[in-house]
């Protein structure tokens, strides 16, 4: 059982072990062993009745003597053996700590700064970068000192200690394989900060920046110090290979008002290539492809694609890069639009197919209510209550004062519009192209061309009116905007026309509400910028950066690893401890040995 | 074989249940001891006192029984007509009613002292159990120590002899001597003192551990026309050692040392000697027609003597 002390003290002593001391303690330990051997211990006495029971032939008693000798060295043999494996393994542990004499190595507190950010992401490398990080991290951490402690720590917008300060590679390497890939852009100043932060007081701080080096030209400006200003040892293991990458930078997308089933989508693609790209841009809305466009990209050309009115009901929509390149992040974006708010009308006169089918095609996105031509006046006292008030032929008895209004041959007294001095209507008025006001909201996307009427009455206009059709000094189409007020007129009754038989006329009505629901500041209400990526496109620049400078200084490699020899060495010199330990339990319960 | 009368016990004075003799017979041994008596006595109930029936070659007139011819009996004994017909050569027995004398020999060296419990404390009640039942029967006893400094009292007859021979036992304790006596050597220096007393019985309790081996003291007592009766003891630690490891073992009786290492090996080969010692011992009582009993220390001293009684053929 001596040799089990004799394990513990000299495992206790191998911490700090030199190879004069390994010797001077070999010497020591093995002589003390030997001495110990040859010294016979004293055996417990046993008085017995009758000693010739126990006691065999004379002859064999001393076979068992002889045996009993060869046991006695063999013991010796296997204390020295353990002393020899144990004291092997610690020296072994310094040899390996002094192979790279040239490199001061002892001690060392590392921390080892994985990126992993989108970037790190990019498949250039078996795996991934990141895997590969992770390989490149293990090799460090297997090159480490036994008098090294090293700590694991990630980051992307923000780091974060995978581990605590550790000596032992298994619990390292466990943390490294824990670090898990993240889409956000990569904060090297603020990661250089937490490590300096966490090494402060810890002697000989090295940071090593595992990463494919893809940070702004602000993040490398400032040289990592530490809390106190003390320039930081800031060693580089580069990863990554290429730089082969077309990046979706940013989806914008809006619903327009007066085609609430339709959107104008605005997309920023980039090529991160050296040479030439084409790749294809695909848009989708509830699964389905609704464009498709190719586009052929310089080597770094950023291009600006607008898809300005897209068939897309459905409330999310995606645009993807087809294709093939290393990072797959970049090449999605979605976006979800927000659904137009829903508008009251209030339609006011006698049965109207064309106008009530107009109408329908606003769908769910209009809250309609009717009431009789007697009861306009009643109309105009509730137009605050609606978005849009139509007078269908009907005009009640006052012009409104306020108010958002769409006339349908208005009459009487109580039109918006005093009628001309030359009373009499027009028969057959010719629409005039060169009046038309087609950058109107009431008249967006409208083909009015040869539009026939029957009749048309003549106004006169008001200060602010505008007439946005004409024939020729007959205004046909009018306008007025003041503040409150909001009145579009047709200067004849749309039944005696073939306007109602042509698509302008649903889409005179939607661009009257989109006209009417305006703002007062005119932007277009139900417009909405929405579905900007989350994209950084920095990250999407995947051009591996080699070599390293911070604050102009380049960061020099991490020091090559110490010699692997040493831990299994030292793993075998432990087992063959433990091995020769079990084996002298053995046989000392056995009685083996003596 | 006289059967013990109340009255003869009464005129002997009082039993030995009266008080305790020191502190290896205490009131719980006297009780056992006179229940035994009365025990013994019943099963020899209608016998004439004094007289007890034996077995001897040669002397009586009632043919009891042949046993097995061994160099150095008497060879007009022989059974001619035996031989003649079987060419077994064989002796005849014969019984003899006698006044028996009756000599209780207990080993007190220092090997009985082992044990736990000690055989030396069952080997002495054993003694004073036979000498307590002679002398009930009024048979003549002697009680001898072997190896003690102090000698018995010396032989008598009657109940009142059982109080010097329990405080003779008493106070009988291993020597100290470092050297082993020869159990042949003890017990003829007792036939020499015993010189001139008649034929008799003698009770030999011991645990035979004899380097010159258990047959020369028994020998010794047949030879000198005396019955005898063994009583082998051992400690149960004896039949089953818990003994490990390397040790010195150091001889009770001799103090010689010797270093051994207890492996089971070692376990085993002690077990097949001390069995083998047993069956030598055995082996040589069946042949001499001796009655041997093995007992083990931990047994009731009353067990023990009912048994010898029971199955030994003392009872006659």
């Amino acid at each position: 059982m001596e040799l089990h002390g004799l394990a513990q003290v000299i495992e206790g002593a191998s911490g700090a072990l030199s190879t004069t001391a390994a010797a001077v303690i070999g010497a020591a330990g093995a002589a003390a062993i030997t001495a110990l051997y040859l010294l016979r211990l004293r055996r417990r006495r046993v008085v017995v009745a009758f000693a010739p029971l126990w006691l065999g032939a004379p002859g064999a008693e001393r076979a068992a003597r002889r045996t009993r000798r060869v046991r006695h060295w063999l013991s010796l043999a296997l204390a020295l053996g353990l002393f020899a494996a144990i004291l092997i393994g610690a020296v072994d542990s310094q040899r390996g700590a002094l192979d790279h004499g040239a490199i001061d190595r002892s001690g060392r507190s590392l921390v080892v700064l994985i990126d992993r950010s989108a970037s790190m992401s990019a498949t250039d490398e078996a795996g991934s970068r990141l895997a590969a990080a992770r390989r490149r991290a293990d090799e460090i951490i297997a090159g480490l000192t036994g008098a090294d402690s090293a700590l694991v720590a990630s980051f992307a917008a923000d780091a974060t200690a995978e581990s605590g300060f550790e000596s032992d590679p298994r619990r390292l390497s466990r943390a490294i394989a824990g670090v898990a890939p993240s889409d956000e852009p990569g904060d090297l100043q603020r990661a250089l900060a937490f490590a300096a932060a966490i090494l402060r007081g810890r002697p000989r701080p090295t940071v090593v920046l595992v990463s494919d080096g893809g940070f702004t030209d602000d993040a490398l400006r400032l040289a990592p110090v530490d809390p106190d200003g003390r320039p930081l040892d800031v060693r580089y293991a580069p990863v990554g290979r290429r730089a082969d990458n077309v990046g979706l930078l940013s989806l914008a997308a809006r619903r327009i008002p007066a085609d609430p089933g339709a959107v104008e989508t605005a997309l920023v693609v980039q090529s991160f290539r050296p040479t030439a790209a084409t790749v294809g841009v695909e848009v989708l809305s509830g699964g389905a492809v609704v464009e498709k466009v190719e586009l052929s990209l310089a080597p770094g050309e950023r291009r600006r694609l607008t898809l300005p009115n897209l068939f897309a009901p459905d409330a999310r929509i995606e645009a993807r890069l087809t294709g093939t390149d290393d990072l797959a992040d970049d090449d999605r974006a979605r976006a979800t639009i927000p659904p137009l708010p829903r508008r009251r009308i209030l339609r006011v006169g006698g049965p109207d197919l064309y106008l009530d089918g107009a109408l329908l095609g606003l769908g769910r996105t209009v809250h309609l209510d009717r009431l009789a031509a007697a009861d306009a006046d009643q109309a105009a006292a509730r137009a605050r209550d609606y978005d849009l008030v139509i007078f269908d032929g009907v005009t009640p008895s006052a012009p409104p004062k306020s108010g958002r209004f769409l006339y349908f041959d208005p009459q009487g007294p109580g039109s918006p519009f005093a009628p001309a001095r030359e009373a009499r209507t027009v028969r057959n008025p010719v629409l005039d192209p060169a009046s038309l006001h087609r950058d109107h909201p009431l008249l967006r996307q409208l083909d009015l061309t040869d539009v026939n009427v029957a009749e048309a009455r003549r106004f006169a206009l008001g200060p602010g009116d505008v007439a946005l059709a004409a024939s020729f000094d007959v205004p046909l189409i009018i306008a007025r905007e003041r503040p409150g007020l909001r009145v579009a007129a047709l200067a004849f009754d749309p039944r005696r026309s073939d306007l109602p038989m042509r698509p302008a006329f649903p889409l005179l009505v939607a661009n009257a509400l989109a006209w009417a629901a305006r703002d007062d500041a005119g932007a277009p209400a139900p417009s909405v910028d929405t579905g900007a990526t989350v994209r950084d496109a920095r990250e999407s620049d995947t051009t591996p950066v080699r070599t390293l400078a911070l604050g102009g200084q380049v960061l020099a490699p991490p020091d090559p690893p110490t010699r692997h020899s040493h831990g299994r060495f030292r793993s075998w010199a432990l087992i063959l401890a433990a091995a020769l330990l079990l084996f002298e339990w053995f046989s000392y319960h056995r009685r083996w040995t003596t | 074989m006289s059967a013990a009368g109340d009255s003869t016990a009464g005129a002997a004075g009082a039993g030995p249940a009266d008080g305790p003799i020191g502190s290896r017979f205490d009131d719980r041994f006297l009780r056992k001891l006179e229940s035994l008596a009365l025990t013994i006595r019943r099963t020899t109930a209608g016998r004439s006192h004094g007289m007890r029936r034996s077995r001897r070659v040669g002397a009586g007139l009632e043919f009891a029984d042949h046993r097995d011819y061994v160099p150095g009996d008497d060879l007009r004994y022989l059974d001619w007509n035996l031989y003649g017909r079987l060419e077994r050569r064989a002796l005849r027995l014969y019984e003899e009613d006698e006044d028996l004398s009756i000599d209780v020999l207990v080993d007190a060296s220092a090997s009985m002292a082992m044990g736990r419990p000690a055989k030396l404390d069952l080997a002495l009640q054993i003694g004073a159990a036979l000498a307590y039942v002679g002398l009930s029967n009024l048979d003549h006893v002697g009680v001898t120590a072997l190896g003690a400094e102090a000698a018995g009292p010396p032989p008598g007859r009657g109940k009142a002899r059982i109080l010097p021979i329990l405080r003779y036992l008493d106070a009988v304790r291993p020597p100290h001597r470092a050297s082993r006596p020869s159990l042949e050597a003890a017990v003829r220096e007792f036939l020499s003192r015993r010189r001139g007393r008649r034929r008799g019985l003698v009770a030999l309790v011991s645990d035979f551990y004899d380097p010159a081996g258990a047959r020369a003291a028994l020998e010794l007592v047949r030879r000198n026309r005396l019955e005898a009766i063994a009583v082998q003891i051992s400690a149960p630690d004896e039949l089953a050692p818990q003994l490990r490891g390397d040790l010195q073992l150091c001889d009770a009786e001799t103090g010689e040392v010797r270093d051994l290492t207890i492996s089971p090996r070692a376990l085993a080969d002690y077990a097949q000697r001390h069995a083998a010692l047993l069956r030598e011992l055995r082996g040589y009582c069946r042949e001499r027609a001796i009655s041997c009993f093995t007992v083990t220390s931990e047994q009731p001293f009353d067990a023990v003597v009912l048994r010898m009684f029971r199955t030994g053929g003392l009872l006659g």
